[in-house]
């Protein structure tokens, strides 16, 4: 169908707009009490951190195993964790950290994809969506101007897909969000650019009542749902100068205070410039607050949390980055009473080997940490237990379904609900239920 | 590489398809025979009287042919993977010659950038996107790819592909045997293979038998037991650093002890069917006997798929449905038509060229793909109807341009994309436009795909339209004192191959007024047609 819709809209936005507290305000307030449909934000900590340097410290493992780092009490007595994440420490009542996570990937992409997915399909036979299109599906409300799944910092773009879902559940990503968001202001002056979408209608309308094809109404379908983005007030959420700098400066320091070390002498945090995962956790926030039921942020594009080599000065670092912001980000959603309605998960694509070779850990998927927030879980636990060197689960191991099944319940969701991707024959749970899953009940 | 041909060498129907085919080289060399092209036009009207005579049974009107703009945009695209340049349009438009179409294809056919765009194709199929280092390979790949789809056929390019042996920078053909990494490259390339030499789905059979075709478990680890001889999880490494080499002693069980894959199963090479590996091929390397056994002319699945494939990139939809799921339960629209083309494709020495030509040069074919106005209006126009009409392939389906033919013609008509921030180039400006336009896989070419993110970028950033649109206009204008109108409609030939409507031109006149400089409006027009549904499909 041919809308007019986007010409009218885009002829009545104006380039004054609304005070963002004031629509924010408004939507806040629409939401009925304790009522408010879940939202999921997933810190995605690209590389792999090293479990036993940040959520599952082993002070009493050999020097070369337990490492450099210190495990210190936190707010749950018997919850100890590194001590590079000493505000977290402090907000461990509102977290469930899962020691056991056991997968079976332990290469970056095929990992990625599987944690992301939840299906381990490398010959591509079907696109399997991720976790963000699954959930924009399942709690994304239609017709808005916001996009439902939106990635924050440059992603692994080939695990951040909707796959068999389609256009409608595509993520949209803001590769610097100090930034903002790219391409969101047409080129020229908004008088031109109107005058342009009003020819293209005139244009497109003979196309389609010539060649009636279903593929050009959804390529025009989708050329309006951008124009209407880019002429809706809540696009204002991804833009930052619009909130104060005291709460800017609380997600972490500002972009030249902090300079990570790197390793060899080179720059090896990839693209992403300091300070920007903080940035990216506050557009996180504002995106929940204004309904996007699924953001992801991603910290360590290009090496990131992949310490082959000196482990301990860039765990250090990242963890203390990734400690403020997410401290920053809990309180915040807790203070707007939005905590108990966002699930935060924190985990990467595995964990690292309990040995320290050259001053580095390698990659383990066996045994390894994730981290869950809020979403309404009971907080204050550890879920799994490995051996006394982090090498192994010994209690409670955790499958990629069983977590992604978990994360799912927790929001709301069937896991167990089956898509219809097509040409394919068999229909496909959201979650692989080929073996049993497992879900983390004592969560719920 | 080699070990594969000597043993075919000896199989009398392929020699005499050889002695065959190489006497149809030789007189095509001397320039004096026309010989391929004749048989491949006498194939197209084979091809049109099944297809014709199935729309006649059913009742079903067909299309009128498309118009010659409507032609030269399409087999630009199909052939070449770009729209035509504004000089090849005008070139093609006004030629009165009454053969021009089939000269057209025979000059797509012959030059080298057909070949280029099938290996473009081919290699995002061999590829997956979740390869180490997959612009390096894709690009080594690609560039061999193309070489042989240029100058080989199809049986040696699998041949080629299936034997490989040495390291990727000796011989591209081993990125697909090693791109997989260890140990479950085994079952990847069971499935690769079966799916996209022979048309089928074997996948679902490695963890359990198929519910709806015959493929049992048993029959993919058959299948699997052939590539074992080079890939072990010991020797992952080593793959990297010496690249492919056999060691027959490796079988199945030494994947096994390296960690039990899904559905694992020991079983003799076998292929699909229950064909034991023989005594006298076992000489040979088992990769060697799988490219014998998957390309012989009696190989009953081998043909059958790239014949529906090529069909389904051509026309949309494949006489089976999905183009990759061949079995008894999935009839074909067209079993006649399928089984005429297969024995061709055979006899012609598995000639991608002669298969395409034959195709391309069929009135099916080059038919509009406009539902049109019934003649009579009596019947009334449905969706039903509509949709046989096209599923009969009385009618052409729309295609969505992919990423590669969207970032091809973009740069046919506005030259190289401008570098932009927001864009992540590290691995390449194709590379990068591929993967954020693209999709892994073979995804229905009829289904538009793209969402917000895609448009905001096509609408907004440099490197969709803003590329050197001013310096188009420029160019257009410079040839001698031409009107905005004359501009306009060479925008309208360079951008979507065709000149504007009466209608069209009355909306551009009143753009321009409303635009303040002529220059500036038909800059904006420029923008307006590259965003238009009509530049993003094939139709």
């Amino acid at each position: 169908m041919l809308s007019k819709i986007t010409r009218r809209h885009f002829l009545t936005a104006t380039a004054a707009g609304v005070s963002l507290s004031g629509w924010l305000g408004r939507l806040a307030a629409a939401a009925p009490d304790g009522q408010r449909p879940k939202s999921c934000i997933l810190l995605w900590m690209a590389g792999g951190p090293s479990h036993i340097d940040t959520f599952d410290p082993k002070p009493e493992a050999p020097a070369n195993i337990r490492g450099e780092f210190q495990a210190i009490e936190t707010s749950v007595s018997g919850i100890r964790i590194s001590e590079h994440f000493p505000r977290v420490a402090k907000l461990m009542q509102h977290a469930a950290v899962l020691r056991g996570m056991s997968t079976l990937e332990s290469d970056h992409k095929l990992a990625t994809y599987h944690l992301h997915t939840g299906y381990q399909n490398r010959a591509g036979a079907v696109a399997f969506p991720s976790l963000g299109a699954i959930v924009a599906k399942e709690l994304g409300k239609r017709d808005v101007a916001l996009p439902n799944f939106i990635t924050i910092g440059r992603g692994p773009q080939e695990a951040l897909t909707a796959g068999f879902l389609g256009p409608d559940q595509q993520p949209l990503t803001v590769n610097d969000p100090i930034r903002g968001l790219d391409f969101i202001e047409p080129a020229g002056e908004p008088e031109q650019f109107g005058r342009q979408i009003e020819l293209l209608q005139g244009f497109d309308q003979t196309f389609h009542a010539r060649y009636q094809s279903p593929a050009a109404e959804t390529h025009h379908k989708s050329i309006d749902r951008a124009v209407k983005l880019m002429n809706s007030q809540q696009k204002q959420a991804f833009d930052l100068s619009r909130e104060p700098d005291n709460i800017r400066e609380r997600y972490g320091p500002p972009p030249s205070a902090s300079v990570r070390p790197a390793a060899g002498g080179k720059m090896v945090s990839g693209g992403e410039r300091p300070g920007s995962f903080g940035q990216g956790c506050l557009m996180a926030r504002r995106l929940v607050e204004a309904g996007v039921p699924f953001v992801e942020v991603v910290m360590g594009d290009g090496v990131g949390w992949d310490t082959h080599r000196d482990n301990f000065p860039r765990v250090r670092a990242l963890s203390l980055e990734c400690d403020a912001a997410m401290a920053a980000l809990i309180k915040d959603l807790d203070s707007r009473g939005l905590l108990d309605s966002t699930l935060i998960a924190w985990m990467g694509e595995f964990g690292r080997t309990p040995q320290c070779t050259g001053g580095g850990r390698n990659h383990w998927s066996r045994a390894w940490s994730s981290v869950l927030i809020g979403g309404g879980i009971r907080g204050g636990q550890v879920v799994g237990r490995t051996d006394r060197d982090g090498a192994t689960v010994v209690d409670r191991p955790i499958s990629v379904p069983d977590f992604l099944g978990t994360v799912c319940t927790i929001l709301g969701i069937d896991y167990k609900r089956k898509n219809h991707p097509p040409g394919v024959a068999r229909p496909i749970p959201i979650v692989d239920t080929s073996k049993d899953v497992n879900l983390l009940t004592e969560l719920l | 590489m080699a070990c594969g041909k000597t043993t075919r060498g000896n199989h009398p129907v392929r020699r005499l398809t050889r002695i065959l085919f190489s006497f149809v080289l030789v007189a095509v060399a001397a320039g004096k025979c026309q010989a391929g092209e004749a048989i491949a036009a006498e194939l197209a009207e084979r091809i049109d009287q099944q297809i014709d005579a199935r729309l006649s049974s059913e009742g079903v009107r067909a299309a009128e042919l498309a118009d010659d703009a409507e032609f030269v945009r399409r087999i630009y695209l199909d052939l070449h993977g770009t729209v035509p340049t504004l000089e090849q349009v005008k070139r093609f438009l006004p030629d009165a010659e009454p053969n021009k179409r089939a000269r057209l294809i025979d000059s797509l056919l012959a030059d080298s950038r057909h070949g280029q765009y099938l290996a473009d194709i081919w290699q995002g199929y061999l590829i997956s996107p979740l390869a180490d280092d997959s612009t390096k390979r894709a690009e080594r790949f690609r560039h061999w790819l193309a070489e042989q789809f240029n100058t080989r056929k199809w049986d040696q390019i699998v041949t080629e592909l299936i034997t490989a042996t040495g390291k990727m920078e000796d011989n591209p053909a081993v990125t697909y045997l090693i791109e997989g990494r260890l140990p479950r490259a085994v079952p990847d390339l069971t499935d690769l293979t079966s799916r996209f030499f022979l048309g089928i789905r074997l996948n679902c059979a490695q963890c359990h038998d198929h519910p709806f075709v015959k493929w049992k478990q048993e029959e993919f680890w058959g299948m699997a037991a052939f590539f074992t001889q080079i890939q072990t999880p010991k020797r992952a490494k080593q793959v990297y650093e010496k690249g492919v080499v056999d060691d027959p002693q490796l079988t199945l069980a030494n994947l096994k002890d390296a960690g039990v894959p899904d559905g694992f199963i020991q079983r003799a090479p076998t292929f699909l069917g229950g064909q034991a590996l023989s005594q006298a091929t076992k000489t040979s390397t088992h990769r060697a006997a799988l490219a014998q056994w998957i390309t012989a002319p009696e190989n009953p699945y081998f043909a059958r798929a790239m014949v529906n494939r090529t069909w389904w990139r051509l026309c949309g939809r494949g006489i089976v449905q999905p183009v990759d799921d061949m079995h008894e339960a999935n009839a074909p629209s067209h079993p006649q038509l399928l089984e005429l083309l297969s024995r061709r494709f055979v006899e012609s020495g598995f000639d991608l060229k002669f298969l395409t030509r034959a195709i391309v040069l069929s009135r099916a074919y080059q038919r509009t793909s406009q539902p049109g106005e019934s003649a009579d209006k009596s019947i009334l126009r449905t969706a039903a109807t509509e949709d046989r009409q096209a599923a009969l392939f009385g009618r052409m389906s729309l295609k969505v341009l992919s990423a590669g033919q969207l970032y091809d013609s973009l740069e046919t008509i506005a030259g190289p994309a401008a570098k932009v921030t927001g864009i992540d180039v590290r691995q390449g400006v194709r590379w990068e436009f591929t993967q954020f336009f693209g999709e892994s896989g073979d995804p229905d070419p009829m289904a538009y795909r793209r969402g917000i993110p895609h448009l905001l970028r096509q609408m907004n950033s440099g490197q969709f339209a803003g590329r050197n649109l001013d310096g188009l206009v420029t160019r257009l204008g410079t040839a001698a004192e031409r009107s905005p109108e004359e501009i306009a409609s060479d925008l309208f030939l360079t951008i979507l191959s065709r000149r504007p409507t009466e209608n069209e031109l009355r909306q551009v006149k009143s753009h321009l007024a409303r635009s303040g400089s002529a220059a500036g409006g038909l800059r904006e027009l420029a923008w307006v047609l590259i965003m238009t549904s009509e530049f993003s499909l094939n139709h």
